[in-house]
C-alpha cells in the first residue's frame, strides 16, 4: 500500500495546480482511486476506457513478443547463426541470440513511442486542465509493431508528435479523431522518409548498413519479391502462417494475430463485423485478380502478372492485411459506427487494400492507406446507413397509421 | 471503352479535384458544414462540369487551337491548307471558357431555384459563385492542356471530376457533422480544423497516388546508375549540338 499512499498524498499536494493532472494519471492507471462513492447505486461496468485499452495492449503482447525474437531471427538467418526453423516451438527460433538481437532493436522503438507519445499527451492535458486521456496506450504500442525494424528513432519520434498533435488532440483528443492515429504516424513516415519505409533494404536489421558488401543481408519481403515477378522466393505456406518472415515488426505472425482476434472479439473490443467483411472484401478482390488472369487478360510479361498470379487467399498470409483488419480497422473511433456500416467499410477495406497491392506499383502494400482512406469515409456510410433507417422507419410507421 | 473507364477512375481517385490539386476549395470549405448542402452544391458542380467541359472542347477544337478556324474554308481534315492555318486564338481561352461556365450557372441556379426552393436558399450566395469555381474552370483548362482526344472522352472527364469533387464535399460535410460537438481548441475552430481535416483526407486519397498511371517514374529507387545517367546526358547534348549545325548550315 505504500507507493498507493505516497502517490494519493502527491495527489492531494498537487491539486488545484496545473501539474495536477499528471500526478492523477499516474495514481489512476496504477490504482483504483482513494475517493470513491459509498451510498447510492451506480452503473456499475469493469471496461472504462483505461481496462478496454489495457485489453487491446494484452491482445498485441504476443505479436510484440514475437516480433523481438523475429528480429533477430531473420538476422541470424542471413548471417547463418542459426537454420530455418521448421515448426512452431522450435529452438531455432526461440533462442536467447534471436532474443536478444530482436530485443535491442524493437525495445527502443516501443519506448520512444510511448515516451514521446504520452509526453505530448501530458503536456496537452497540462495546458488544457483536463484528465490525461487513455487513447494514446494502444496507439504507443501498435506504432512499433507496424514500421520496419530499422527505423531511425528520430524519426519515429518526429512522426509521432506529428501523429498525435494533428491526427488527434487537435480534434480534441481521445475520440474525436477521424483517422486512426498509428496509422496518420505510419502514413506520415511513410510519405516523408520512403526510403526507409520501403523497398527492400529496410525489413530485416543490418540490411541498410550492409549494402553492396559480399555478406549483404537482403530486406526483401514476399510483397517485394512477388511484385518483381520472381514468385515466393523460398518463404513456404507454413513459414508465412508461423510468421518466420521478414515484415513490419508485428505483422508477421498470422497465427498469433488470430489469437490476438479471439481475444478482442471475445471481450467484445473488436468487432467481428469488420474483421469478417474486411476479409471478405479481400477474398472478393482476389478472386477477381485470379479471375483476369484466367481470362487470359493478362500474361507474364505484364507487371502486375505476379501479384495478380496469387491464388486468392494466398493474399490474406502475405503483408499485413490480417494484422490491419484486427487491430487497424476495428479502432472503436474512426471505424463505422453503424452495423450495416460497418459490413460496407470493412469490405471496401479489404477490397481497396488488395487493389493497391496489385495495381499500384508506387505502393507495395496497401492495407495502411486503405483503412485511412475508408476513415475518410466511414462518417459519410454512417451518415447514409442512419437516413435509411430513418426513412425506413416513416414508411413503417405511414402504413401502420394508414 | 477501357480508356473511358480508365479516365473515369482515374478523374475520380488519381486526379481528384480537391485532394490532389486543392481546387474549388472556397465553396468546399464554405459549404461542407451540412450533409445534405453539400449533397446540392455537389450535384450542381457535377452538372455544371459535365456540361461545360464538352462545350469547351468544341470550343477549343472549332475556334482556340492553333489551326482550329481551318473549317471555315473546308480544311478541317488538312489544317494546313487553308488559310486560316496561322490563326492561334487560345489567347481567348480565359474568356471564352468563362462565358460558357457563367451561362450554364445561370441555368442551374434558375432549375435549382424553380425545384427546390429550400436547396435555392441554404446554398445562398455560393450556388452563383460555382461561376467563379476554380474546379469548373480548371476542368475545362485541365481538358484542354491535356489534349482530350474525343468529345465523349471530354463529357466523360466533366462527369467523372464532379463526381470526384462530389465525393470530397460529401465525405467532409459528415465528418464536420461528426465533429460538431468535439472540444476542439479555440483557435482551430471553423475553418482551421476544416484545414486539417482536408490535408489528413488528402492523406487517405494518396492511396491513389501512382496508380493506373504506371508508378514507374514515381518509384524511389536506391540504385541509380549516376555514370550511366551523366552518359546519356552528354549523348544528348552532342546530337542536339549536332542537329543544331545540320539546322544552321
Amino acid at each position: 500500500m505504500g507507493l498507493k499512499q505516497s502517490l494519493h498524498k502527491m495527489k492531494m499536494k498537487y491539486e488545484g495546480t496545473k501539474m495536477a493532472p499528471a500526478f492523477n494519471a499516474i495514481h489512476t492507471f496504477l490504482y483504483l482511486p482513494n475517493e470513491t462513492t459509498h451510498n447510492g447505486t451506480h452503473v456499475k461496468v469493469a471496461d472504462d476506457l483505461k481496462r478496454t485499452m489495457n485489453m487491446v495492449i494484452m491482445a498485441l503482447v504476443p505479436c510484440l513478443l514475437f516480433g523481438i525474437f523475429n528480429a533477430g531471427y531473420q538476422y541470424n538467418l542471413q548471417t547463418g547463426e542459426v537454420t530455418k526453423a521448421l515448426s512452431f516451438f522450435s529452438t531455432e527460433f526461440w533462442n536467447f541470440s534471436n532474443f536478444s538481437i530482436g530485443a535491442w532493436k524493437v525495445l527502443p522503438l516501443v519506448i520512444v513511442s510511448y515516451g514521446v507519445g504520452l509526453l505530448v499527451e501530458f503536456i496537452f492535458a497540462v495546458i488544457k486542465g483536463h484528465e490525461v486521456e487513455e487513447g494514446y496506450l494502444v496507439t504507443g504500442m501498435l506504432v512499433p509493431l507496424i514500421v520496419p525494424v530499422d527505423i531511425p528513432l528520430w524519426m519515429l519520434s518526429v512522426a509521432v508528435v506529428f501523429g498525435v498533435v494533428i491526427g488527434k488532440e487537435v480534434f480534441g483528443g481521445t475520440g474525436m479523431n477521424i483517422l486512426n492515429p498509428a496509422l496518420t504516424i505510419r502514413a506520415f513516415l511513410f510519405f516523408a522518409y520512403p526510403t526507409w519505409m520501403s523497398g527492400d533494404k529496410v525489413w530485416v536489421t543490418g540490411a541498410v548498413d550492409t549494402v553492396g558488401q559480399p555478406d549483404a543481408i537482403s530486406g526483401e519481403t514476399i510483397l517485394g519479391s512477388l511484385a518483381q515477378n520472381k514468385g515466393f522466393a523460398d518463404w513456404s505456406m507454413m513459414d508465412q502462417f508461423l510468421g518466420f518472415i521478414p515484415g513490419s515488426v508485428g505483422e508477421t505472425s498470422k497465427l498469433l494475430i488470430i489469437v490476438g482476434a479471439l481475444i478482442l472479439i471475445l471481450s467484445k473490443i473488436g468487432s467481428w463485423r469488420i474483421i469478417l467483411s474486411t476479409l471478405v472484401g479481400a477474398l472478393s478482390m482476389g478472386l477477381i485478380f485470379n479471375g483476369v488472369v484466367e481470362m487470359g487478360w493478362i500474361d507474364e510479361s505484364s507487371k502486375f502478372f505476379g501479384l495478380m498470379n496469387v491464388v486468392f487467399w494466398q493474399h490474406l498470409f502475405i503483408g499485413s492485411i490480417l494484422f490491419g483488419a484486427v487491430y487497424m480497422a476495428t479502432d472503436p473511433v474512426t471505424a463505422s459506427q453503424t452495423n450495416k456500416g460497418k459490413w460496407i467499410y470493412g469490405f471496401l477495406i479489404g477490397f481497396i487494400s488488395i487493389m493497391i497491392r496489385v495495381f499500384n506499383p508506387a505502393y507495395p502494400e496497401g492495407v495502411f492507406l486503405a483503412i485511412l482512406l475508408m476513415n475518410v469515409f466511414a462518417p459519410t456510410i454512417d451518415h447514409y446507413v442512419v437516413e435509411g433507417n430513418i426513412k425506413k422507419r416513416a414508411k413503417r410507421l405511414k402504413v401502420k397509421t394508414a | 471503352m477501357l480508356e473511358h473507364v480508365e479516365l473515369f477512375f482515374k478523374s475520380i481517385f488519381v486526379d481528384n479535384m480537391v485532394f490532389a490539386y486543392f481546387l474549388g476549395m472556397c465553396s468546399y470549405l464554405a459549404v461542407s458544414k451540412k450533409v445534405s448542402t453539400a449533397v446540392g452544391l455537389g450535384a450542381a458542380v457535377i452538372f455544371v462540369l459535365t456540361v461545360t467541359v464538352p462545350l469547351n472542347w468544341f470550343l477549343d477544337q472549332y475556334i482556340l487551337q492553333p489551326g482550329a478556324l481551318a473549317w471555315l474554308d473546308g480544311n478541317r481534315a488538312t489544317p494546313e491548307l487553308s488559310a486560316y492555318a496561322d490563326y492561334d486564338l487560345s489567347f481567348l481561352s480565359f474568356i471564352l471558357f468563362i462565358a460558357t461556365i457563367a451561362t450554364m450557372v445561370q441555368l442551374v441556379e434558375i432549375i435549382v431555384e424553380k425545384f427546390s426552393p429550400s436547396l435555392y436558399n441554404s446554398l445562398g450566395i455560393f450556388l452563383p459563385l460555382i461561376a467563379v469555381n476554380c474546379a469548373i474552370l480548371g476542368g475545362s483548362l485541365f481538358m484542354q492542356s491535356r489534349e482530350i482526344e474525343t468529345a465523349g472522352l471530354a463529357l466523360n472527364y466533366g462527369f467523372s471530376s464532379g463526381i470526384g469533387w462530389f465525393l470530397a464535399i460529401v465525405a467532409i460535410a459528415a465528418i464536420r457533422e461528426k465533429i460538431r460537438y468535439s472540444n476542439v481548441p479555440a483557435p482551430l475552430r471553423g475553418l482551421g480544423i476544416t484545414f486539417i481535416i482536408t490535408g489528413l483526407m488528402a492523406i487517405g486519397f494518396m492511396s491513389f497516388g501512382g496508380m493506373l498511371t504506371g508508378g514507374d517514374d514515381a518509384a524511389p529507387s536506391l540504385e541509380g546508375q549516376p555514370e550511366k545517367v551523366g552518359l546519356q546526358l552528354e549523348e544528348s547534348i552532342e546530337t542536339e549540338t549536332a542537329q543544331a549545325a545540320v539546322i544552321s548550315e
